[in-house]
C-alpha cells in the first residue's frame, strides 16, 4: 500500500500512539516510551468490525431481557431499558428520562451506526469529507463512556434498596448485556484508525477539505 | 514557554506539523483536521500534583464513610461504596460489582497512582526506572474511567428513589463529589505531548 506524499507514513515515519512522536518505522519500537510502531493500526477495519457485530448482537439482549426487578411486598416487577425510561416519563421526571434516553438509547445506537458508517466509506475509499468525518469520530470516542449511567443506576439502586421482605431490587441480565455493549463498542471506537478516512483522498482534495 | 515541541505527527490525519514553543494556556491544533495536538495549561505539573493530591486524600473518605443511607417505614439501610459490591457479590451478581469497581474505583484509584507517580520525578527532574511505564499506563487506562458517568448515575438514582423512600447523603457521597471535580482537573490539566516532552528532559 502507498501513503501520500504529505503524510508521516508518506515520509516513512510511524507517529506513536503512546506519545505522538514521529519515527522512522523501521525502528519498530518508539525510542521514547516503547511503543510498538505501525504506520497503521494493524487490521483496523477487521478488527473494528468484529467488534461492532459483536456489539450489535449484545445489544438485543440488552435492550429485551429486563435490567432490573423490584421485588415490592411479594409482587415483583421487572423492568427494560425503554420500559424504566417509559415509566420516567409517566411520573413527569422528563429531565431524567432524557438523560437515560439519551445515554442507553441515542448514544449506543449513534456510536454504532457512526462506526459502521466510517468503516463502509474507508472501505470504499471515499474522497470526500474527510474532516467532517475525522470530527464525527472523534464524537464517537468521546461520548461512548457516558452510556454507562445506567448500569450504575442499577448498582447503586440495587445496593441501597435491600429492604428485607419490604422492597428489594435485583439487577437483571440486560444489564451484564449492556454494559458489554459499551465497553465492546469503546474498544471498537478505540481500533479504528482514523488515519484511513485520509489514505485514498487525492492531494489537492486534502488540501481543500482541511 | 517550554522549549519547541519540534515534529509531531497527527494520529487523527497523518499530518506532520512543527510544534513550535507553545505559551501556557493555548492549544496547537492539527491544520488539516483539527485534532488538538498539545493543550497546556500554565503551570502544568503543579496544578496536576495539587489537584492529584487533594483526589487521593478525597478518595480515601469516599471509601470510609457511609455514601447513601435510605430510610422508609422505620426501616433504615446505610449503603457504603465497598459494602455495595459486597452485597452484589453476596447476591451473586460478582460480574456486576466487578465492572462497577473497576470503572468507579479500580480505574481512577489506578490513574491517580500514575499520575502521583509521573508527576513527582518531573517536578524534581529525575528520571526513576518506573516512569515511562507509568505514564504509558496513565494514558492508555484514560478512557476507562467513569468517575463523572457514576456522579450523573448517583444523581438520577436519587430522582428514582426519591418516590419510594428517604435518602440521606453521606459523608462519603459529598467526598466522591469532591474526588471527582479535582480528579478530573488533574486529569485535564496533563497534556500529553508536553508530559513526553517533559520525560524526555529529564532523562537527557
Amino acid at each position: 500500500m502507498t501513503f501520500p506524499a504529505d503524510s508521516a507514513a508518506g515520509a516513512g515515519l510511524a507517529v506513536c500512539h503512546g506519545c505522538y512522536r514521529a519515527t522512522p518505522v523501521e525502528a519498530g519500537q518508539c525510542p521514547r516510551c516503547g511503543s510498538a510502531l505501525h504506520l497503521r493500526t494493524p487490521q483496523s477495519l477487521q478488527r473494528t468490525l468484529a467488534l461492532l457485530f459483536t456489539a450489535t448482537l449484545l445489544y438485543i439482549p440488552a435492550n429485551a431481557l429486563p435490567i432490573m426487578t423490584t421485588d415490592q411486598l411479594g409482587s415483583s416487577l421487572d423492568s427494560t431499558i425503554l420500559g424504566g425510561v417509559i415509566l420516567l416519563v409517566q411520573y413527569g421526571s422528563y429531565p431524567v428520562a432524557t438523560v437515560i434516553f439519551v445515554a442507553s438509547v441515542m448514544v449506543p445506537i449513534g456510536k454504532l451506526v457512526a462506526l459502521y458508517w466510517l468503516c463502509f466509506t474507508v472501505h470504499r475509499g471515499h474522497p470526500t469529507s474527510m474532516r467532517q468525518r475525522t470530527v464525527l469520530y472523534r464524537v464517537t470516542e468521546l461520548i461512548g463512556r457516558w452510556s454507562m449511567v445506567d448500569v450504575f443506576v442499577v448498582t447503586i439502586l440495587v445496593g441501597l434498596i435491600q429492604l428485607g421482605g419490604l422492597l428489594v431490587i435485583r439487577p437483571g441480565v440486560a444489564s451484564l448485556a449492556f454494559a458489554g455493549v459499551v465497553i465492546v463498542t469503546m474498544l471498537a471506537a478505540e481500533t479504528f484508525d482514523p488515519r484511513l478516512i485520509w489514505d485514498r483522498a487525492s492531494e489537492e482534495a486534502r488540501s481543500d477539505d482541511g | 514557554m517550554g522549549p519547541a515541541f519540534g515534529q509531531l505527527g497527527c494520529l487523527h490525519c497523518d499530518a506532520l506539523v512543527h510544534v513550535g514553543a507553545l505559551p501556557g494556556g493555548l492549544r496547537a491544533c492539527c491544520p488539516r483536521c483539527g485534532h488538538v495536538l498539545s493543550s497546556r495549561p500554565p503551570d502544568a505539573v503543579q496544578r496536576a500534583l495539587a489537584w492529584a493530591t487533594a483526589a487521593l486524600v478525597l478518595l480515601v473518605l469516599a471509601l470510609s464513610f457511609p455514601f447513601l443511607e435510605l430510610r422508609r417505614d422505620g426501616i433504615e439501610n446505610v449503603m457504603s461504596l465497598p459494602s455495595a459490591a459486597f452485597t452484589l457479590f453476596e447476591d451473586g451478581y460478582g460480574g456486576l460489582a466487578l465492572l462497577v469497581l473497576a470503572f468507579v474505583i479500580g480505574a481512577p484509584a489506578a490513574l491517580l497512582a500514575m499520575l502521583l507517580l509521573v508527576l513527582l520525578p518531573l517536578r524534581s527532574r529525575s528520571a526513576p526506572p518506573w516512569l515511562v511505564p507509568s505514564a504509558r499506563l496513565l494514558f492508555s487506562l484514560n478512557n476507562w474511567s467513569m468517575v463523572e458517568v457514576f456522579i450523573i448515575g448517583v444523581i438520577v438514582s436519587l430522582v428514582k428513589i426519591a418516590s419510594m423512600a428517604s435518602v440521606v447523603l453521606g459523608i462519603s457521597f459529598w467526598s466522591y463529589v469532591g474526588f471527582a471535580i479535582s480528579f478530573t482537573a488533574a486529569v485535564a490539566s496533563l497534556d500529553r505531548a508536553d508530559v513526553w516532552r517533559r520525560i524526555e528532559a529529564c532523562q537527557a
